[in-house]
């Protein structure tokens, strides 16, 4: 009886892992069909679109950008001043000094000539205490204000300071070491402008790795594929959870999160949510979720839109050690979410959030490791019993590979119609060359510190934040490669 | 020969379906996902290829096309010497090279004109429109008009009003109510400019709405286009159904300070929607609508935050010192802190002897918080 | 003839600006953004100074208050030309010192008649130095 009953487990257990690995992939094939039509519509409406009419518009809505700074004495200076150069009529910069305990707060106001001001300081959302309010004496950086606060241990309550002073309806957020487009605000504050029948609390862009990039004062003068191996792994998950993965959402209407790394908000949505969650590890989805479940209990029509230009680059950890911190943090962040906002699951009162959103999240996004490893250790128990049938498995195994290879080439090639951001062959060929050997060297690692972010949270370990120590851009004479190592 | 691979291919298919389901779904996926990958390599192939040729092709032609509009134009000798632009006649030579023929070349030629003209205005800019004329560029920009295809007909709506070319009322009109938005946007916006009676007609026909972001462009290209006639739009405030349109006209009173149009801006006040009713404080402020000052505080308490916070706006903007007091006690009293903030900004805003000393009894008479609102506000450096 | 300074990062105007200018006769130097204006400023002595805002490195107004603070260019005239257009921006710009503003499209005509102005005026208040020592 016993092994009938375990013979009917495992084929039940067989034919699961099977219809939710098929899921997944369909999901992924329509994801792909949608982004495609998205990048089209997209293209099209650049290609006769003169955005030099917002520069010079007095009707360009004012954007707040909030950057979070802490312990970036290095690069600060650089930093500040490529956020002062935006292609926009109408922006303010505020750096948030997270309590630095090297030079940065001294070096940014003796470059800037600032003086510490009486600022009426209204903490909307509640932050650490705020130290001080400065602006600069000299008009050509008046665009400044900088906000020197006592650490918060976290980038949500340094962002939530930021949206406090904040003066126009919109914000970007970003973190003070991403190197930003120019174009950005002109580009990302399009999707709040053209939304016919719904009002747009986030828009976002494409992210890409800045490792390899040339730069120079922190402007990027040519963009390269990363060389490390780990960062063009990044590179090539990046491209395809952007430009195939949230453009095809995007189209639907069902993006789940806008990127910490780059983002613009709705202001007043966003205060009226909450605005970020300190004790979160995922802070970005965790106020996306805040803001979607706002909107519906408050009856406002909304929505969240991608544009599939990349707007951003960041450095990306190139130590497995660092690198194992983050997507450790990032499984913590997905599971704490998902429990703490278990109540919109299936919910129809939360429309396309409760019903799509989420359940998708749940099932693809946070059972997707565990359901991967248990169908590993099963077939590992089949090996070992003798009960695999091995041109089944392989044949499977062979599906399983040739479709994440399509489905990450079909991204490259998403990337490649939206912009040819690599200028050369060789590029293209180092993203490329990682869609064949992603699934043995990368996905393992995602899978694994996933994991091990559940099991943290759900263990209550602490987390150990870490700080990831810039070496600085090197710059010997004119424009050189970044080597910031970790 | 054909019979043995039909052969072969029949027994594969009945080999094939005597496999179990799931292995069937996954081969014929590999195949699925194989065949994409190859096409999908292929196609980056293809379009970096056709990138490169572009840009060599670009490379070789776009100096010579810089060339002929720099000394043709910019270093034109008859600029500047009072001979009226239609006047000023171009080297046959040179405009009419064999290389402007190719339509890849004429296209590039539209583009860069029209670049110029986004630089240059004036003699110039005319200078400019009389080439694109003069090279037959603008028969090119109408074929482009007959096509089907909805972005080349917005790419030639776009560049026939960039050049200033006049379009026929019955071409253009029905492409401004087009379900299309991008080029309705475009439609209108060259209707606007290149209309000679009645610009704004299609105001009263539109029913799809005026997104935000097109009436960035629709206020420019109403701004800047010389000897157009400006209605009254109070008008389309009281008549239009459309609310873009009205949230739209109520910037434009505001921008040509139509004065005659204050009382049909004061009939919004009464509207349900608060987003409205904002929009049309916001105008009356702009206005400096002294008349409107003491509804605007009448209807006060009743109002949403966002609307109080647009009266306060106002009345520091109308500054008739009439309400001096009203804003006083709202900043001592209220006990909310961005009204309190717009209350001290708009008795700030006064300017008046009476302002400034009614600021510094408030200076005297407050608690902490609030007198640092007022430094706030009082401070040149906080510009917003 | 006098020196002029162009600084624009958008191509297509910095060299039509640098023809106008130059078949006027004057000797023009071109900068496409902040960092090679600035640069450009240490190595020579210009005039004019013919700037645009919104250009990497440094946008335009920084321009204007390196100018303006460094003693020895204090007598450099400087016109800004943007396409920006709002009130703020101008003010800002004039505040800081630039001696005019104008809003893209421009004028040629207009540019050269205004240029010939900063000249004039900086001549007459030469030779007013001059005629007092």
């Amino acid at each position: 009886m016993a092994s009938t009953y375990i013979g009917y487990a495992s084929l039940f257990f067989e034919k699961t892992v099977f219809i939710y690995g098929l899921m997944l992939l369909i999901i992924y094939a329509i994801l792909a069909i949608l982004s495609f039509a998205n990048i089209r519509l997209f293209l099209r409406k650049e290609s006769y679109t003169d955005y030099k009419i917002i520069l010079g518009s007095p009707l360009a809505p004012g954007i707040s950008v909030i950057a979070p700074a802490f312990n970036e004495g290095l690069t600060i200076i650089s930093n500040v001043r490529s956020l002062l150069t935006f292609n926009y009529p109408k922006y303010e910069v505020i750096i948030i000094n997270d309590g630095s305990t090297d030079d940065t707060l001294e070096k940014v106001i003796r470059e800037f000539s600032l003086v510490k001001i009486d600022f009426a300081y209204d903490p909307k959302l509640s932050t650490k205490p705020v130290r001080g309010i400065y602006k600069s004496t000299d008009d050509a950086y008046a665009k400044l204000i900088v906000v020197d606060k006592e650490n918060g241990k976290s980038k949500a309550d340094a962002s939530n300071a930021g949206i406090n002073v904040a003066a126009f309806p919109y914000f970007l957020c970003t973190d003070v070491d991403c190197i930003l487009h120019e174009e950005t605000l002109q580009k990302l504050i399009r999707p709040f402008m053209e939304e016919e029948s719904k009002r747009v609390i986030a828009a976002g862009a494409t992210l890409r790795m800045a490792n390899s990039c040339e730069m120079d004062k922190g402007v990027i003068t040519k963009i390269k594929a990363p060389r490390p191996l780990l960062a063009r792994f990044q590179e090539m998950e990046y491209i395809r959870a952007f430009v195939l993965g949230k453009m095809g959402w995007s189209y639907i209407n069902c993006v789940p999160n806008v990127s910490g790394g780059l983002g613009m908000f709705d202001k007043e949505i966003a205060v009226k949510a909450g605005g970020y969650d300190g004790a979160s590890f995922g802070e970005d989805m965790e106020l996306m979720m805040r803001m979607m479940c706002y909107v519906h209990d408050n009856k406002i029509k909304a929505a969240i839109r991608y544009i599939p230009l990349t707007l951003c680059w960041t450095e990306g950890p190139t130590s497995l050690k660092v690198f194992m911190r983050q997507r450790t943090r990032w499984g913590r962040g997905l599971i704490q979410l998902m429990i703490a906002h278990r109540k919109m699951f299936f919910n129809p009162r939360y429309g396309r959030a409760g019903m799509i959103i989420f359940p998708y999240n749940v099932f693809f996004e946070l059972l997707a490791p565990i359901i991967e490893v248990l169908g590993i250790i099963y077939y590992i128990l089949l090996i070992i019993f003798g009960l695999v049938n091995w041109p089944y498995a392989i044949i499977l195994l062979v599906f399983v590979y040739t479709y994440s290879v399509m489905i990450s080439s079909l991204a490259v090639l998403w990337d490649q119609l939206t912009f040819q951001y690599y200028k050369t062959w060789t590029d293209v060929v180092r993203i490329a060359s990682m869609v064949f050997i992603e699934m043995l060297l990368y996905h393992p690692l995602i899978v694994i510190f996933a994991i091990r972010g559940y099991y943290f949270h759900l263990a209550n370990r602490t987390h150990v934040w870490g700080n990831m120590q810039r070496r600085g851009f090197k710059e010997s004479s004119d424009t050189k490669t970044t080597t910031a190592t970790v | 020969m054909w019979k043995d691979l039909a052969d072969l291919l029949f027994q594969a298919y009945e080999q094939f379906s005597l496999l179990p389901l799931f292995i069937e779904i996954a081969l014929a996926f590999i195949f699925i996902a194989i065949l994409s990958t190859l096409i999908a390599y292929s196609a980056i192939l293809i379009k970096r290829y056709r990138a490169y040729v572009y840009e060599k092709r670009y490379a070789f032609i776009s100096p010579k096309i810089e060339d002929l509009i720099t000394e043709q134009v910019l270093l034109n000798p008859n600029l500047g010497k009072d001979l009226p632009v239609e006047d000023i006649e171009f080297d046959e030579n040179a405009i009419n090279n064999r290389i402007f023929r190719k339509p890849f070349v004429r296209q590039m030629m539209i583009d860069t004109l029209i670049q110029y003209r986004k630089n240059f205005r004036g003699e110039v800019g005319e200078l400019l429109r009389k080439m694109y004329i003069d090279m037959g560029l603008e028969k090119d920009s109408f074929a482009k008009m007959k096509t089907f295809r909805w972005e080349r007909k917005i790419k030639a709506v776009v560049e026939l009003t960039q050049m200033d070319i006049s379009i026929s009322d019955v071409t253009i009109l029905p492409l401004t109510n087009s379900g299309n938005a991008s080029l309705r946007a475009a439609a209108r916006n060259a209707y606007i400019q290149l209309s000679k009676n009645e610009p704004f007609k299609f105001f009263d026909i539109a029913t799809e709405p005026l997104l935000p972001w097109d009436q960035l462009e629709m206020f420019k290209i109403i701004t800047t286009t010389k000897d157009i006639a400006i209605p009254n739009f109070s008008r389309w405030v009281s008549y239009s159904t459309n609310k873009s349109i009205v949230s739209f006209c109520l910037k434009l009173i505001a921008h040509y300070d139509q004065q005659s149009a204050i009382p049909a801006v004061m009939d919004l006040l009464a509207n349900k929607d608060h987003y409205y009713r904002a929009d049309a404080i916001n105008c009356l402020g702009k206005l400096s609508a002294e008349v409107s000052e003491e509804k605007l505080v009448k209807i006060y308490n009743n109002q949403p935050l966002n609307c109080q916070i647009e009266i306060l706006k106002a009345l520091g903007r109308i500054a008739s010192g009439k309400q001096l007091d009203f804003l006083k006690s709202e900043f001592l009293y209220s006990s909310n802190f961005d009204l309190r903030m717009n209350a001290a900004r708009s008795i700030i805003k006064h300017n008046t002897q009476h302002s400034r000393v009614m600021v510094e009894e408030l200076m005297e008479m407050t608690h902490e918080e609030n007198q640092l609102i007022i430094k706030h506000c009082l401070n040149p450096l906080i510009k917003y | 003839m006098a020196n002029i300074l162009v600084i624009e990062d958008d191509d297509i105007m910095l060299k039509a600006i640098r023809n106008i200018l130059g078949k006027d006769g004057y000797n023009v130097i071109t900068a496409k953004d902040g960092k090679e204006a600035f640069e450009k400023l240490e190595q020579g002595e210009y005039d004019v100074v013919v700037t645009d805002l919104m250009m990497p490195y440094a946008n335009g107004l920084e321009v204007v208050s390196r100018l303006r603070s460094d003693e020895t260019k204090r007598s450099v005239g400087i016109i800004v030309i943007s396409s920006v257009g709002n009130e703020e921006t101008i003010t800002e710009a004039f505040r800081l010192g630039a001696d005019d503003y104008l809003k893209k499209p421009i004028m040629a005509g207009e540019l050269l008649i205004r240029i010939r102005k900063l000249l004039a005026n900086k001549n007459s208040k030469s030779q007013l130095i001059t005629k007092k020592k």
